[in-house]
């Protein structure tokens, strides 16, 4: 993986620094140590078919806050976040929040089996190509987006978080306070 | 050693914000994406995956390339950093 995607390096004797732009978001997501982007920056379009056979499209979810998170059923660190995820769905879903989850490359049996376990409701998308992952950079698990209502991407994790704690819950909070762009 | 690492390939800066996150990377991760001009200039695109061959160009002050490693079997052949080093630091004590 390491090798298709850094597949060319150039080494220079030059100083170099890449300008990031602060988010003004910064202070929720430093106590979860979530990385932020530059300003206006767009998650990758994605659309899928999900263990219940419906499309989703993350574009269609423009108006809401949407949690992405990739995962895998053989991946220990994401299971403890699932029922975490599923209880932020149940409870911040009328508020505008949508949870969606993209697995890597496992086949609609496994997935369906996994959820059923686990009693999750919310959307899983299949990826049994790896495109989406690939578009999105994915190359550990679990990774988690979150999106805001005007389609900016907010936040980056790698690897596991509190998402239930209060650090959480105040940008999910403060995210959710923002006005729709449709309204 | 004075030596400035950029890695460039033809990924979305999305992707490679990812992917650096992810290892935690020390040096900048370079898009080349959709252009490619980077990659064809340097003379390395793969025309099937239209990613670039992995390869390693050592520049010097002058921006002289002083030397080209090109990786074979890029997915399989793991780049020894002490072998890159030794390479390295031989070309740049060479007058």
């Amino acid at each position: 993986m390491i090798a298709r995607r850094l597949a060319l390096a150039l080494l220079i004797v030059a100083p170099c620094a890449l300008a990031r732009a602060e988010s003004a978001m910064a202070p929720l997501l430093k106590p979860l140590d979530l990385a932020g982007y530059p300003t206006r920056t767009t998650p990758p379009h994605f659309s899928g078919s999900t263990i219940d056979a419906r499309r989703l499209a993350i574009d269609d979810l423009r108006g809401k806050v949407v949690l992405v998170n990739f995962w895998a059923s053989w991946c220990a660190e994401c299971r403890p976040e699932m029922p975490v995820f599923e209880r932020l769905h149940r409870e911040l879903a009328p508020k505008g929040l949508a949870v969606v989850g993209v697995n890597a490359r496992e086949e609609r049996a496994a997935i369906h089996r996994y959820a059923t376990e686990l009693g999750l409701t919310f959307p899983l998308v299949l990826d049994h190509d790896g495109k989406i992952n690939a578009a999105y950079g994915v190359v550990g698990l679990p990774t988690t987006f979150v999106v805001a209502r005007d389609g900016r991407v907010v936040a980056l994790a790698v690897g596991p978080r509190e998402w239930a704690g209060a650090s959480a819950r105040a940008l999910f909070h403060a995210l959710l306070a923002e006005p729709s762009p449709d309204r | 050693m004075g030596i400035q690492i950029l890695a460039v390939s033809a990924n979305t800066t999305f992707s490679q914000q990812t992917f650096a996150e992810s290892l935690k990377l020390p040096y900048p991760l370079l898009s080349d994406f959709p252009d490619r001009k980077v990659i064809r200039a340097y003379g390395i695109l793969n025309d099937r995956t239209m990613t670039a061959n992995r390869t390693f160009f050592l520049i010097d002050p002058r921006g002289t390339i002083r030397k080209r490693w090109i990786v074979e079997n890029p997915t399989t052949t793991v780049v020894y950093s002490d072998t890159l080093l030794r390479d390295i630091r031989a070309i740049i004590e060479k007058p």
